[in-house]
């Protein structure tokens, strides 16, 4: 046999053909015998590798040198510089995501790594269309032993005793059906092999198929043998032309071979093989349709029984096994049904192959033990989430399978677990789902798919997936009722009860999974008319409005920007937003994650835009709206949420008086936020804007201690309690309490309060400063300890991708020279005579998910270590502070120390007179939220009591008569977000000033003119 | 009895076969359980799940239609988790459609309907929602409107599975899912062969009959069950009369019909003949080439007295009848007792002269009777079916289809020889496609295998048979080698048949016209009865030698006596005894002088000067016409008595307006001597009246005080007369038809003939060996193809009354020259063209139609329309014993228009 020094290993697998791997071997094999390498090194077309969303993928042996995306143009190099001057061409090594380190083996890739190959042994290794290369693989010693050493009762045995089942969904203990056939009598009897892979987005068949056809061939040989037949069917659908090929191929070598045919390896056992091709019918997977289909006739279930061991293709005993549970058999054989029950769990043996697709890193095949968990797979395999988004569920088992939610990632996968979550394992897709998933929409395709691929024979899944069907389609496009989740529920336990075949049965699945995990979307849907996660077109005029808490009008203040009328912009942030000029610098923009844009390039820079609205355009001059109701209203906390109300009140005519401790109005956005990134004056505009209407801020008044809350209650006819979270949370650890330790917002606050001090240096936090926490408040904290000339250290217990911090906040900070540290979580704080001089800290590891999808963080024994620190700031949380609300006042307050809301209300408490919002409510939020929950207020109070009085619900201001263009660019071309200009960092850290500067007119407008008007009704 | 065991349904302790289903189980015990797409007699699809039922331990609901019960089982019907699926189903399919009962045809009659109202849903929880499919109203026979669809698939299976044919399916998925022909065709531009069984299979509206549109509710008609008049199948049908029109009509489903429920396009939509405009009304009478409308009285008058008058003159023997294989026994009985009594000769003979006497002859001297000696239901018992010079769907097609169903099921095969590729070739073990004309042979060649490597039934030939050596001998010389030089079957094809038929352990032989109408039809059959004999392939269950007759009534005519030389129940006229029998119970003396055939009536010149034709058109089924018309024009004085003004009426001189089927009481005898009712159904049209009826009046003419109340009290004498109808009774035959022979009240009736012994004189069967010989007229240089006549399934017969019915015609407008398309385009001829067709006896133009089954060298044709003669051409050379023409074949040349 020839040796070669080198071979190279070419994916010819369907996805990287698609993305050009055949082009990637024609310059390969061209330049190689350019260069004379022809005898040294040899070009092997592999079936799919499985890792396809890095297609074009090759591997170079002996070195197990992987690269990725390899085009044409790359041969030269890889030639000159890997195979002869052995140097790895870097640019096209793969490279971790999180860390953008490169890495060289295929084998420490983390794809691979957590992988356990069996059923996919050979993909990428041998050359499909070479039995030799599957023999050297110990390919074919199943069937040897099988046929040589055993007898079909031991076979059968053997299997049983692996504890295979059923790869095709059903989990179906393989050697249970076998054992049923095998005891069937009659003389003809048929082994099928289902490769009608049909579910979206699937395709692990596919990829056995073209890596490794032999492997299915042996199956289906030793199923033959076991059961007494001597004919076999494969069928496989027509879509699948190279999975046909390399089957055609590998069956002729198999018989040439004397492996397929008559008196096989001279035991005298016959059995013949063919193929079969499937029009492309989702439902010709169901067994009995599958082989209605064979016979000839309109794939079409039938009843059972009798059952196909029984009475199967034309009337003969059949099994039916697909490709998956085929290609394990062989080796179950060969090595023994101990060595193949070694892996997986206690009732779900060996390995599963998955077709990790959808919104995950690492698209590709993936082959893991039973067992395995959904994170490690989503995660750890898979990469996670692209784009910074967040794991929201993974469908699991196809069209006819469910959801598995981000609670629930530590789920091991296996038939069983799976099952009881509500999905099925199905035969092994495995679609990851972000936040931009909205469950009620994919249920409504899921059902889609299944009403288009029933077959229309039994009447609960023919009519029923298409009612069901219409009444998502109905949810989804606004025209939900009341009872709908309940009608759906009903029909989905019927259609399952009652439907003919497993399509039917399974066809409600999705449906199910995602009432039961995401209700609440459905009943937004429903009741709001709302689709929370964007997706729902008809529901709203564009993403980015319908993601904004207060449905800000997006697309109009854009358009009116690219149209120079700054003026009116502004008037159109006004209409839902008092604080635009805050929001235009501080706002977490949940608006820009949906933004359309970002999947040509970027998403625009909605926030910076209205920044330079607010920075730009004259603000709309303010006139006092005269008191027209007898009701008044005190309002308590003069932060975003009870100035929203205030304002809102105000304009409806009401006699507002709002009451705020710290001695300005503005809560967290003036105390919380430094001025650095929200400037003073700029709120303090917008305040009195408010004013102007005729609302009273009285401050310095704490409610509670300056005047009591009985007294607010009895002297105004409805309270609104927006205080908000002021108060930090404890460490619990030991050394909280001694002198330079702080809270985040207390030393935010202290620090806003008493500037002065603290830039004279009466204050000081010392040289040193540790920050604990990795939100907003944490950076916050640590960017104006380095602007009092500390050195800062962040100290953060999970990863930078778990921080909730704003991304670019973290950016910044590292900018300014603040060192994070990751996976560190403190234990002591240590101080000489009452002051800190230093902090005791663990090294976290990497433990299971919790709720959010987050790994929880596990303490690393033995890793304590001690940073020396002059003041802590502790600021991993925040927490209302109620203590003002007397107890009796029959208001709720919660665990979390908030607000309980009355049952169907979004604001009022559990005392009708008493209404509540923002942080105090939700805990610590955002801004924006905080202005909602305003905006939510006014209207229920003021709704609250025109009810009361029988009064007509308000009507709001006229219109404003803005008419907005519309006016697109005819050719989109890709184009990044305008950057925004910002002080350097150097400069920046010495003092408070504005570190963005803000767009200039023609960034502005340039930026604006990238909208790509979603809500334009064409 | 198999191991019954118990299962409990609804808390109650039931018992069960094996085998039986859940739902069968429940019915069987009054337990109510509703189903969709059940449909008996078909697989069971499990579609519907209306039938769902909750079963201990079952993951979900369970189809109890498919579900079988076994032992031990707890099943529940009438849960909760059972009614709201239930519900919702019924709920889905009425949303589903365009459910509106007001003008629906199947309002009060209809399966969803009544659900719905059990259920009692006042309106679905769903938005009606119709997908919108077009009306197909294509044709004048089946209207779908697929919009009323519950796509049950019963139409699907009944078109599969009993017919055999697979017309329509499933198409489209989800709830676009319709069933409709390929290629989404109508059904008129598909193979559709409109038996109309999926309109009867239907449950809602979806289907209906396109004739009974607006033509009474289903509780507002009359429902009257009958028998087929057209073919000899004798198919049970129920016509849906409103207001004196047969509108729907059902096959009945009894199990111990022949037809359990099938029916084809003639039966079902082809008996508005009776409605035809063109039915005579009123008796006519040829004054100066023209007809005038007369009384009864003045026609009645004038028979009798030409009648009269060519008796004194010419003698009794210049009388003659024809009767038809189309009237009831009772009519056809009385008509021969008219001829012998009233007219005083034995010249009475049957349309069947023209077509399957050679039977008669051959059956009754090899196995002493001439009857089809199974029956097609015994089919069922056949390994293996011979059929031979029949094509079975087109013939017959409702036996046709259920030998097609034991084909596909596996447990019969099928040997056919024909010429032609007929339909169910697709269905064959084997085909034998000889030269015309050339049966022995092959027959011959196949018993020459089955003797040459010993497969014969050696028992049976030497307890049973008689003359086995005669027959050894002859057929010594036809080797597989002479045998494929004479018939063109290859020689290996002959051994192939002739193993199989001989290995099987029933076999049976359904033969037609193409081995009757021949010089040597006689032989043929002889021929036949000898492969039977050698094989024991007679005297049991699935086996035999089964002629059939082509129409309704062709046995029972016979039966009847309308034969020259016998008396009813086939006792000869020569025969002392059986003369005296019936001059004493007749009451008059009878002629023993056998009488001549129709053939001699109406072939040569001279013989009758007077005719009395009852049903029968020899203008039209005849040979060489021209002359049939010369003989006819040269007698004294024709009557016909028929519903329509035939090619013969228009020759005769006295025409007398007789009763269609459906006009009078009756029985026919089909041709597997089941004896069934005809029931009236409508009024006679005009002045019409039944032949009995007429023939009673003319026998009073005539002198004799015939007095019959009733069809029933002309049975009573049947069959004091009738040996094998000696059972047969109105009051029995209302409980079901009676297979003869039926000699006595108590006898049940007999499935087959010839078990324990034969009628012959021995009782043992007679070998007739029978030697190869040419046919009358060969192709030659100046006439070279050879023409055969055959029938389709749409007409029968000359087409007199199908050619009245609109649907029929429809379907089937004109007679066609078959032609394969190698001579067509040899001769120039393309599909659709006229030709001429020539032979030595006359010429005709009919529509070519090329079809590449058809053997080259040899056209076919129909001869069911009145326009075009085709038996202008055939030759009226005649079988020297069954007397019947060479209607299969003569020399013909063609010639584009």
């Amino acid at each position: 046999m020839k040796v070669f020094r080198s071979h190279i290993l070419i994916c010819g697998g369907t996805g990287c053909h698609a993305t050009g791997s055949g082009m990637v071997k024609q310059a390969l094999t061209a330049e190689i015998s350019r260069q004379g390498l022809t005898d040294e090194i040899r070009i092997v077309e592999t079936g799919c590798n499985g890792f396809c969303a890095m297609g074009p993928i090759m591997v170079i042996y002996p070195d197990g040198i992987i690269y990725m995306m390899v085009q044409p143009d790359d041969v030269p190099d890889i030639v000159e510089e890997h195979l002869l001057k052995g140097r790895p061409v870097e640019r096209l090594l793969y490279r971790e995501p999180s860390t953008d380190e490169a890495i060289p083996e295929m084998k420490d890739i983390p794809f691979f790594a957590h992988q356990e190959l069996r059923v996919l042994r050979n993909k990428g290794l041998i050359d499909p269309e070479r039995i030799d290369e599957y023999i050297a693989r110990d390919g074919y010693a199943g069937v040897a032993k099988a046929l040589t050493e055993m007898t079909p009762e031991d076979i059968v045995q053997e299997v049983l005793d692996s504890g295979l089942r059923g790869r095709g969904g059903a989990g179906f203990p393989t050697g249970l059906k076998w054992r049923f056939a095998a005891q069937s009598k009659g003389d003809i009897k048929y082994v099928l092999c289902n490769a009608d892979e049909g579910d979206p987005g699937a395709f692990m068949d596919r990829s056995v198929l073209e890596a490794d056809p032999h492997a299915v061939l042996e199956g289906m040989i030793i199923a033959a043998r076991a059961i007494g037949s001597h004919k076999g069917y494969i069928y496989c659908r027509a879509e699948y032309p190279l999975a046909l090929r390399r089957l055609d191929i590998a069956i002729s070598q198999a018989k040439e071979y004397g492996l397929l045919g008559d008196n096989i390896l001279d035991t005298g056992f016959d059995f013949d093989l063919e193929i079969y091709q499937g029009a492309g019918a989702f439902v010709c997977g169901e067994e009995t349709a599958l082989m209605t289909s064979i016979e000839g006739n309109r794939g079409m279930p039938r009843p059972r029984p009798p059952f196909p061991a029984v009475s199967g293709l034309w009337g003969k005993p059949s099994v039916l096994n697909n490709v998956e549970t085929l290609a394990n058999v062989g080796q179950v054989i060969a090595k023994g049904s101990e060595w193949f029950a070694s892996v997986g769990n206690e009732r779900s043996k060996g390995t599963k192959v998955f077709a990790l697709t959808g919104d995950v890193n690492n698209v590709g095949l993936v082959e893991v033990p039973m067992g395995t968990s959904l994170g490690t797979i989503v995660h750890d395999i898979g990469g996670g989430i692209p784009n910074g988004k967040k794991f929201k569920a993974a469908q699991l088992g196809g069209p006819s399978g469910g959801m598995i939610p981000v609670q629930h990632l530590n789920a091991p996968i296996d038939y069983e677990h799976v099952a009881e979550l509500g999905a099925i394992m199905g035969s092994g897709g495995l679609i990851v789902m972000n936040e931009d998933m909205c469950p009620v929409d994919m249920a409504r395709f899921f059902m889609d798919f299944c009403q288009d691929e029933s077959c229309g024979k039994c009447a609960p899944c023919r009519e029923g997936t298409k009612r069901m069907l219409e009444i998502l389609t109905n949810i989804c496009e606004g025209r939900g009722k009341e009872g709908d989740i309940e009608l759906l529920e009903e029909m989905a336990y019927i259609i399952k009860d009652s439907a003919l075949c497993g399509l039917g049965q399974t066809a409600p699945n999705p449906v199910l999974s995602t009432i039961r995990y995401f209700r609440s979307e459905y009943e937004a849907h429903i009741r709001e008319k709302r689709c929370p996660a964007g997706v729902c077109a008809t529901l709203f005029k564009s993403p980015c409005q319908n993601a904004c808490p207060v449905g800000m009008d997006v697309p109009s203040y854009l358009a009116l920007v690219r149209a120079r009328r700054f003026d009116d912009a502004y008037t159109v942030l006004l209409r839902t937003n008092p604080f635009p000029s805050v929001c235009g610098r501080v706002c977490d923009h949940q608006c820009q994650s949906k933004c359309r844009r970002s999947t040509l390039d970027e998403s625009l820079a909605i926030k910076f835009i209205k920044r330079f609205i607010t920075d730009t355009a004259e603000r709309p001059a303010v006139e006092a709206v005269p008191v027209t109701r007898e009701e008044t209203i005190a309002i308590i906390g003069a932060g975003p949420a009870g100035l929203t109300a205030a304002k809102d009140l105000a304009i409806r005519g009401y006699d507002v008086t709002v009451y705020e401790e710290l001695p300005e109005p503005g809560g967290m956005t003036r105390y919380g936020i430094p001025s650095y990134r929200l400037p003073r004056t700029i709120l303090a505009g917008e305040i009195d804007d408010i004013r102007k209407l005729g609302v009273e801020i009285v401050c310095n008044t704490r409610v509670g201690r300056d005047i009591s809350f009985e007294q607010v209650t009895e002297d105004y006819d409805y309270v609104y309690l927006a205080p908000g979270a002021h108060k930090s949370m404890k460490m619990h650890i030991a050394g909280e309490e001694l002198q330079g330790v702080f809270g985040g917002v207390e030393f935010l606050r202290d620090f806003n309060i008493d500037e002065a001090a603290w830039l004279s240096g009466e204050k000081s936090l010392g040289s040193k400063v540790a920050v604990i926490g990795g939100g907003n408040s944490a950076i916050d904290a640590a960017r104006c300890a380095v602007r009092l000339g500390a050195e800062v250290t962040i100290l953060y217990r999970r990863t930078r991708e778990d921080m909730p911090a704003a991304d670019e906040e973290i950016v910044a900070a590292e900018h300014e020279g603040i060192k994070i540290e990751y996976y560190v979580a403190p234990t002591e704080i240590i101080g000489e005579n009452g002051t800190v001089t230093g902090i005791t800290c663990q090294r976290m590891k990497t433990g299971d998910f919790d709720r959010s999808g987050r790994r929880r963080p596990m303490p690393a024994e033995g890793s304590e270590f001690t940073l020396s620190a002059d003041s802590i700031i502790a600021a991993i949380g925040q927490s209302p502070d109620l203590s003002f609300v007397a107890e009796q006042g029959g208001i709720s307050i919660n665990k979390w120390d908030c607000f309980d809301l009355a049952d169907g209300s979004k604001s009022c408490t559990t005392s009708d007179k008493a209404f509540a919002g923002g942080d105090a409510v939700t805990g610590p939020w955002t801004v924006i939220g905080a202005i909602a929950a305003g905006h939510q207020a006014a209207e229920d109070i003021d709704d609250a009591i025109r009810q009361r009085n029988g009064e007509p619900a308000w009507e709001g201001p006229a219109d404003d008569g803005i008419v907005i263009p519309f006016e697109i660019d005819e050719d989109t071309e890709e184009q990044p977000q305008a950057v925004m200009p910002e002080l350097e960092a150097a400069r920046r850290k010495t003092n408070f000033d504005e570190v963005e500067l803000g767009y200039g007119i023609d960034e502005a407008i340039k930026e604006a003119s990238r909208c790509l008007r979603c809500d334009a009704e064409i | 009895m198999e191991n019954k065991f118990l299962l409990t349904i609804d808390g109650r302790e039931l018992e069960a076969t094996p085998g039986q289903t859940i739902l069968e189980v429940a019915r069987a015990h009054g337990i109510y359980i509703p189903t969709l797409c059940y449909y008996p007699g078909t697989s069971t699809a499990g579609a519907c799940r209306v039938c769902a039922v909750e079963v201990e331990n079952a993951r979900t609901l369970v189809a109890s239609c498919c579900m079988p019960a076994s032992p031990g089982m707890v099943v529940k019907t009438d849960t909760k988790r059972v009614l709201d699926a239930r519900r919702m189903v019924v709920e889905l399919l009425w949303a589903s459609g365009n459910h509106n009962c007001l003008t629906c045809e199947k309002n009060g009659d209809c399966e969803l309907q009544d659900l719905v109202y059990a259920m009692k849903i006042e309106v679905p929880r769903f938005e009606t929602d119709p997908p919108g499919h077009r009306i197909e109203d294509s044709n004048s026979m089946i209207r779908r409107d697929l919009d009323k669809c519950i796509l049950c698939g019963r139409c699907v299976r009944v078109c599969s599975e009993i017919r055999g044919n697979s017309i329509i399916d499933f198409s489209m998925r989800g709830s676009k899912a319709k069933i409709t022909p390929a290629f989404y065709d109508d059904l008129i531009d598909s193979e559709c062969e409109f038996c109309g069984s999926c309109v009867q299979a239907c449950p809602v509206g979806a289907l209906t009959f396109k004739q009974a549109r607006f033509g009474g509710r289903p509780w507002e008609v009359q429902k009257v069950r009958t028998t087929c008049p057209h073919c000899g199948a004798g198919c049970q049908m129920e016509l849906w009369v409103h207001k004196g029109t047969i509108g729907a009509v059902y096959g009945v489903e009894d199990t111990d019909t022949e037809n359990r429920g099938q029916l084809c396009v003639k039966g079902r939509f082809g008996l508005d003949f009776v409605h035809s405009t063109e039915r005579l009304t009123k008796p006519l009478i040829k004054k100066n080439g023209a007809f005038h409308e007369s009384s009864w009285d003045e026609a009645l008058d004038l028979v009798a007295s030409n009648f009269k008058k060519i008796q004194e003159e010419h003698g009794s023997d210049a009388l003659g009848g024809i009767a038809s294989s189309k009237s009831t026994n009772e009519d056809v009985y009385l008509f021969q007792k008219f001829i012998r009594v009233c007219l005083g000769t034995n010249n009475v003979d049957f349309c069947t002269r023209f077509c399957h006497t050679p039977s008669a002859v051959a059956l009754t001297r090899a196995f002493g009777g001439g009857a089809m000696t199974n029956c097609m239901r015994l089919s069922e018992k056949a390994d293996v079916i011979l059929v031979s010079g029949l094509n079975l769907t087109e013939m017959c097609p409702v036996p046709g289809a259920l030998i097609k169903k034991l084909v596909t099921s596996g447990n019969l095969k099928l040997i056919i020889v024909d010429p032609r590729r007929i339909k169910i070739i697709d269905n064959a073990e084997i085909w034998l496609s000889p030269k015309i004309g050339t049966d022995v042979a092959w027959t011959n060649g196949m018993m020459h295998v089955i003797i040459n490597e010993d497969l014969y039934d050696h028992d049976f030939v030497e307890n049973r048979t008689e003359e086995f050596d005669r027959l050894k001998d002859m057929v010594s010389s036809y080797t597989p080698e002479k045998v494929e030089e004479i018939t063109g079957i290859p020689g290996e094809k002959i051994v192939e048949a002739a193993r199989l038929y001989a290995a099987a352990d029933n076999a049976s032989i359904l033969y037609g016209m193409g081995e009757t109408q021949h010089i040597y039809g006689t032989d043929n059959v002889s021929a036949l009865c000898n492969l039977a004999l050698l094989t024991g392939n007679v005297g049991k269950a699935g086996t035999g030698v089964n002629t059939i007759a082509k129409q309704n009534n062709g046995q029972g005519a016979g039966d009847m006596g309308c034969l020259p030389p016998i008396y009813p129940g086939g006792q000869p006229v020569s025969n002392s005894e059986a003369n005296e029998k019936f001059e004493k119970a007749w009451g008059t003396t009878l002629s023993m002088k056998p009488g001549i055939t129709e053939s001699d009536m109406v072939i040569t010149k001279g013989n009758i000067k007077g005719l009395y034709v009852v049903g029968g058109n020899p203008m039209r089924s005849g040979p060489n016409l021209n002359n049939i018309e010369e003989v006819m024009e040269d007698m004294d004085f024709i009557v016909v008595q028929d519903m329509f003004l035939t090619e013969t009426a228009k020759v005769a001189d006295v025409v007398l307006p007789a009763c269609s089927f459906a006009e009078k009481e009756g029985t026919f005898t089909n041709t597997a001597r089941l004896i069934q009712r005809v029931r009236k159904a409508v009024d006679p049209v005009g002045e019409s009246k039944p032949d009995w009826e007429i023939l009673c009046e003319l026998g009073r003419k005539m002198g004799h005080e015939w007095n019959y109340s009733s069809p029933k009290e002309i049975m009573d004498e049947i069959a004091s007369l009738t040996p094998p109808y000696g059972g047969v009774s109105y009051d029995r035959l209302d409980k079901g038809g009676i297979r003869w022979p039926c000699p006595n009240n108590d006898h049940p009736g007999t499935p087959y003939l010839w078990k324990e012994k034969f009628n012959t004189a021995s009782g043992k069967g007679v070998f007739f060996p029978a030697d190869y010989n040419p046919p009358a007229e060969l192709p030659d240089e100046e006439y070279p193809f050879i023409l055969s006549t055959v029938k389709e399934l749409c007409h029968l017969h000359t087409g007199s009354y199908t050619r009245y019915s609109k649907a029929l015609a429809e379907l089937s407008p004109d007679d066609l020259l078959g032609i394969n398309p190698l001579d067509a385009k040899k001769l120039g001829i393309r599909d659709g063209d006229d030709v001429k067709l020539r032979s030595r006896r006359g010429e005709i133009v009919i529509g070519a139609k090329t079809s590449g089954n058809i053997p080259e060298g040899t056209v076919f044709s129909t001869f069911h329309s009145s326009k075009i003669p085709v038996n202008v051409l055939t030759t009226d050379t005649l079988d020297k014993l069954g007397m019947t023409p060479e209607l299969k074949m003569c020399a013909v040349k063609i010639e584009p228009v």
